[in-house]
């Protein structure tokens, strides 16, 4: 077998070069969040960081990412001290970029090194290789990272990690103690733990379905418990974990975040914004209150003017109930394939289904359903409309002039040369192929141009100023339709096998 | 030949057995010599309809990139920069009457460029007006940095390069590799390697200039006389000079492959008239919007204000100044003096070329201006004679691009007023070699590399006042990276048995690169002694005119081996 050209090596050096180019590019908020931490962890003490309020962008990470950022405030010491006062709010010397830019790059290891493992343990080169490249190279990590800030790169590394030692009976506990590490840098990952829950309990703490392995139980419990314990024992310790937790739990925010994560919440939204037009035909009784707050659509929290008003409690029940036949199926089937599938099965519920959700964790969708995407052909038509619409989903972030050509030149290319390359190397499948389902994939992709053109340049030319709102919804809308599109494609390719 | 000429049925080459260089056999494997070749490794086979989008989609990434950098002059009160300069003609071309373009101020950056530049100015200005008419208000809109009016400055420069530059490079190369034999995939590595070029990527992208407008109408210009187009060639080498004088670089080439087209073998003379007729005309067509708008407005009675005698004039007849002639000749004449300004000095700035080295041990400005130019003219014309000799002698398609190369190097190292900028002039005939016979393999590839990466690095204390070392920083040695160069790779001067480096080509590259390393940590570490503040941009130049200099010679001695002058390392080495 030769070797498979270009290496994933090869690629990162050439990404990181254009990373490097990205310095002076558009940051979001997220960049001074990120410059609030370096400074609060490093000038407060441990006990006071979860109550420093100075700026609005308080901490509201798991201890771990903490820790992570007091351990870059040492260096950033040397880049510029000035950026490490909390009062500074809003400094952004070109030291404070280069440096924290230069991080987000660096932390990539993590990332490049998972991709590596999961190459070389994977028994397919030359599939994996192309599926490694086409994660690093992910325009949704291009674009969430290294021009809006966060360090999602280092965050999924450590989850590909888990991944690839999933995949080995001898290796699992180290998978479930790494996506315990995860959970306690960020815990977005929550969606993911419901399989990581099932699949560990299954295969790991029980020898059949009623057989328990007690020392097994007993090294995972002992090891999340010291994982755990690093992260929030001080915390639990001080009695803070009331302040804490409802640091990361805001719930008071509102059912769909900012942008509208392309989820059946947007649908939903779309539906109402589209009945209200109706309801005087169809005789629909009006919330007129509403009106003007569905409009906005840019603030965080919305309500209905027609459809009913929908709850945390539901969003929940919906989440969990749409998950558990996948869950169902991984409890008897607890092979190392279906847990990946699982995985991605959860993550699609979480997003699709789950409370004030971002836009940007439709990488937990993308991320994982890469590494399984080249299975075979079925896969591949699955995945295509999610690929396409989580990365159009993602545009609205960046909305400045000078970011559009990038993001959608990244995001074309990315489509262009790994369409192409997993087309080349996707291996048929053994089922029977549903022809209705590759007609969406091509009629969807085919629309993903003109809309963008429409919301970038058409809208604005024929509104100007007036419903902004309007190119938000279609984006979210026609994304929407492609997420859970793609996710009743993977759920008939899981239960078809 | 003659195993060809016995048989009647000759097979047809199987494609992909002859490799161009960017493909090494190590036990029995092949494998791509250098990384750039590994990128394109999957694109083998593919159609050119998916490949060229990719590579073009990939190269634009990294020219917006690089324009989210700084540009010179930005936020550098009183004068900015090229940017301004740029944005400066579209708010004059679009407010002023035409017959005024060439008068106004030419203290504010005056237009000092040929008619097309301004023509090019004009359209800009007119959509960009469209758009936001405040970044071309009349005056009030000088040493504007609003960040939407660079995304637009941005957005022509790119526009302009894939409507010229890009097309013009995917021509030339599909023309050398039929004419010379490549095959498309490895033609496609040379594509990049030429897109992804430092100094042009830099100069055009980060400091901001439109360079690649005139280098595309100038490689259109050679395209067109490989594919034996000679009046096209003529038409798009006035564009070349119409757009920007520095043209000139090319132009006694282009006008020695011409004529001796048309005197070798056989004189040809229904041919020369042809061309000089496409040549007076083109000029003609160029300069008629110009004249024929001073017409025009002297009739409407618009005077020019405040104009002093283009210096051009008073050497010619006393005219009349009532005739209906005097009009376009005075715009003639002053767009002339305005883009031909022998009054400036003999080098600019720091430049790594001849005069300016010597300068630097021996002053030149002691001399009489007049005895300096004088000299300037005789070191080109010595310089740029035996390859005009040879073009003239055998005006072969295939000793095109290194004929323009070595007469360019000859501009840049002996000529008048030249500008460090002007390095991508003769970088651009030597960097096509790449697509050429041969192209990607070490012997080649290693003089184009050193030339490039030493171009880049002259260019470096000009990037840097741009605020641009970042972009330099990452775009060059990835350039560097990808052709498998020092100092990430030694591997093309390692010995093989597909071409031969020579020892002394070896010690001298490898010392060159080092010295640029060297400089570069020196540079940032050890301040400059008192009394020599600019003793590392000194060190700059001499090593660069050093090298440069070198790659005169290599462009002259294969030219001379191409041509059949000379017998080549090879040939000796088979006849052995």
């Amino acid at each position: 077998m030769s070797d498979v050209h270009p290496s994933l090596a090869q690629c990162a050096v050439v990404a990181t070069a254009f990373k490097l180019l990205l310095f002076p590019a558009y940051k979001s908020t997220d960049f001074e969040v990120h410059r609030n931490w370096l400074a609060l962890t490093h000038s407060l003490p441990v006990r006071e960081w979860y109550f420093e309020k100075t700026s609005e962008w308080t901490l509201d990470y798991p201890p771990f990412f903490a820790y992570f950022e007091w351990a870059l405030s040492q260096l950033a010491r040397h880049a510029d001290p000035l950026m490490l006062q909390i009062q500074n709010l809003g400094y952004d010397s070109w030291q404070t970029v280069y440096f924290q830019r230069l991080t987000v790059i660096l932390s990539e290891v993590v990332l490049f090194y998972s991709l590596h493992k999961y190459v070389q343990n994977s028994s397919q080169k030359h599939t994996a290789q192309v599926a490694a490249i086409a994660v690093f190279l992910s325009p949704g990590l291009l674009i969430i990272d290294h021009i809006h800030f966060q360090y999602n790169g280092a965050m999924y590394g450590l989850l590909i990690l888990s991944l690839v030692y999933s995949q080995k009976q001898s290796t699992l506990l180290l998978s479930g103690l790494l996506f315990a590490v995860l959970l306690c840098f960020k815990h977005i990952y929550l969606y993911l733990a419901p399989a990581y829950f099932v699949y560990l309990l299954r295969a790991y703490c029980l020898r059949s379905m009623f057989s328990i392995r007690f020392a097994n139980c007993v090294k995972l419990g002992f090891g999340l418990a010291v994982i755990f314990g690093a992260a929030f024992g001080p915390f639990v310790a001080w009695g803070q974990m009331p302040q804490l937790l409802s640091r990361l739990f805001p719930f008071s925010r509102g059912l769909c975040h900012a942008y509208w994560a392309p989820n059946v919440w947007a649908i939903y939204s779309f539906a109402d914004r589209i009945l209200i037009y109706l309801a005087p035909y169809l005789k629909l009784p009006v919330n007129q209150a509403a009106l003007n707050s569905v409009t906005r659509g840019l603030v965080g929290d919305t309500s209905f003017a027609v459809l009913p008003e929908i709850s945390p409690r539901l969003t929940f029940v919906l989440t969990i109930l749409t998950q558990l036949p996948a869950l169902i199926k991984l409890f008897v089937h607890p092979s190392p394939s279906t847990f990946i599938s699982t995985l991605t099965l959860t993550a699609y519920s979480s997003f699709l289904f789950g409370w004030h959700v971002h836009e940007k964790a439709i990488l937990l969708i993308i991320l994982p359903f890469t590494l399984i995407a080249l299975r075979d052909r079925r896969h591949l038509a699955a995945f295509e409309p999610v690929a396409v619409a989580g990365h159009v989903s993602l545009f609205p972030l960046l909305f400045t002039a000078q970011e559009w050509f990038g993001k959608v030149a990244y995001t074309l290319l990315w489509l262009l040369v790994f369409g192409a390359a997993f087309d080349a190397v996707a291996p048929p499948s053994t089922h029977q192929r549903r022809h209705l389902f590759d007609r969406f994939t091509v009629m969807y992709t085919a629309v993903a141009g003109p809309l963008v053109l429409y919301c970038s340049l058409v809208h604005g030319l024929v509104f100007r100023e007036r419903l902004e709102f309007l190119p938000l919804m279609f984006t979210s809308a026609y994304s929407a339709l492609g997420v859970v599109g793609s996710w009743i494609g993977l759920l008939v390719v899981f239960f078809e096998d | 030949m003659s195993s060809s000429a016995r048989t009647s049925h000759k097979p047809r080459k199987r494609r992909g057995i002859t490799y161009n260089g960017s493909v090494v056999e190590a036990n029995g494997q092949r494998k791509p010599a250098f990384p750039l070749a590994a990128f394109l490794w999957p694109a083998k086979g593919l159609s050119l309809w998916f490949v060229l989008p990719s590579v073009l989609l990939t190269v634009a990434l990294f020219r917006w990139a690089t324009g989210l950098w700084t540009y010179s002059g930005y936020q550098a009160p009183p004068m900015h920069g090229d940017f301004e300069a740029q944005r400066h003609w579209m708010e004059l071309t679009i407010h002023l009457p035409i017959s005024q373009w060439y008068f106004y101020d030419l203290q504010w950056w005056g237009l000092d460029y040929p008619p097309l530049t301004a023509y090019h100015s004009w359209l800009l200005g007119k959509v960009g007006s469209l758009i936001e008419p405040s970044w071309f208000a009349l005056d009030a809109s000088r040493g504007l940095d609003d960040s939407l009016l660079k995304v637009y400055m941005r957005g022509t420069v790119l526009l302009s390069e894939y409507f010229i530059y890009i097309p013009a490079v995917v021509v030339f190369l599909r023309r050398i590799s039929r004419l010379e034999s490549v095959s498309s995939w490895e033609s496609s590595i040379a594509l990049v390697a030429i897109l992804m070029q430092p100094s042009t990527l830099l100069i055009d992208h980060g400091h901001f200039q439109y360079n690649t407008v005139m280098l595309g109408f100038s490689l259109a210009s050679l395209s067109s006389m490989i594919a034996g187009r000679l009046r096209w060639a003529c038409v798009f080498f006035v564009a070349a000079l119409g757009f920007k004088q520095m043209a000139l670089f090319y132009a006694p080439a282009i006008f020695a492959y011409l004529l001796g087209s048309c005197i070798s073998p056989k004189i040809n003379l229904s041919r020369f008239i042809s061309i000089a007729l496409v040549t007076v005309l083109s000029f003609g067509l160029l300069f008629a919007p110009l004249l024929l708008g001073a017409i025009y407005d002297a009739r409407r009675g618009i005077t020019i204000k405040g104009a002093t005698n283009p210096p051009l004039l008073s050497v010619l007849p006393p005219l009349n100044p009532k005739a209906w002639y005097f009009a376009p000749i005075f715009q003639l004449t002053q767009s002339i003096h305005r883009i031909f300004p022998f009054a400036r000095g003999l080098f600019e700035d720091k430049v790594a070329n001849v005069w300016c080295a010597l300068h630097t041990f021996h002053k030149l400005h002691i001399y009489p201006q007049v005895l300096v130019q004088r000299a300037a003219l005789a070191a080109t014309t010595t310089a740029i004679l035996p390859p005009l000799l040879i073009l003239l002698h055998r005006p072969r398609k295939d000793l095109l691009p290194l004929a323009t190369a070595t007469t360019a190097w000859g501009f840049f190292l002996c000529a008048y007023q030249v500008h460090e900028k002007n390095i991508l002039l003769p970088l651009l005939p030597m960097t096509m070699l790449l697509g050429g016979k041969g192209g990607l393999a070490a012997p080649v590839r290693t003089w184009v590399g050193f030339a490039n990466v030493l171009g880049a690095w002259t260019l470096f204390p000009l990037l840097r006042r741009d605020g641009l070392a970042v972009p330099y920083a990452v775009l060059l040695p990835l350039w560097a990276w990808l052709l498998g160069l020092p100092p990430f790779s030694l591997s093309a001067y390692r010995k093989s048995e597909r071409g031969h480096i020579g020892l002394l080509t070896k010690v001298v590259h490898l010392d060159v690169y080092s010295v640029m390393v060297a400089w570069h940590v020196l540079e940032a570490l050890v301040p400059p002694p008192e009394g020599k503040p600019d003793l590392w941009v000194v060190v700059n130049v001499l090593v660069g005119a050093g090298g440069f200099g070198l790659c005169y010679l290599w462009c002259l001695g294969r030219l001379l081996v191409q041509g059949g002058y000379v017998a080549g390392v090879e040939e000796k080495r088979k006849e052995e």
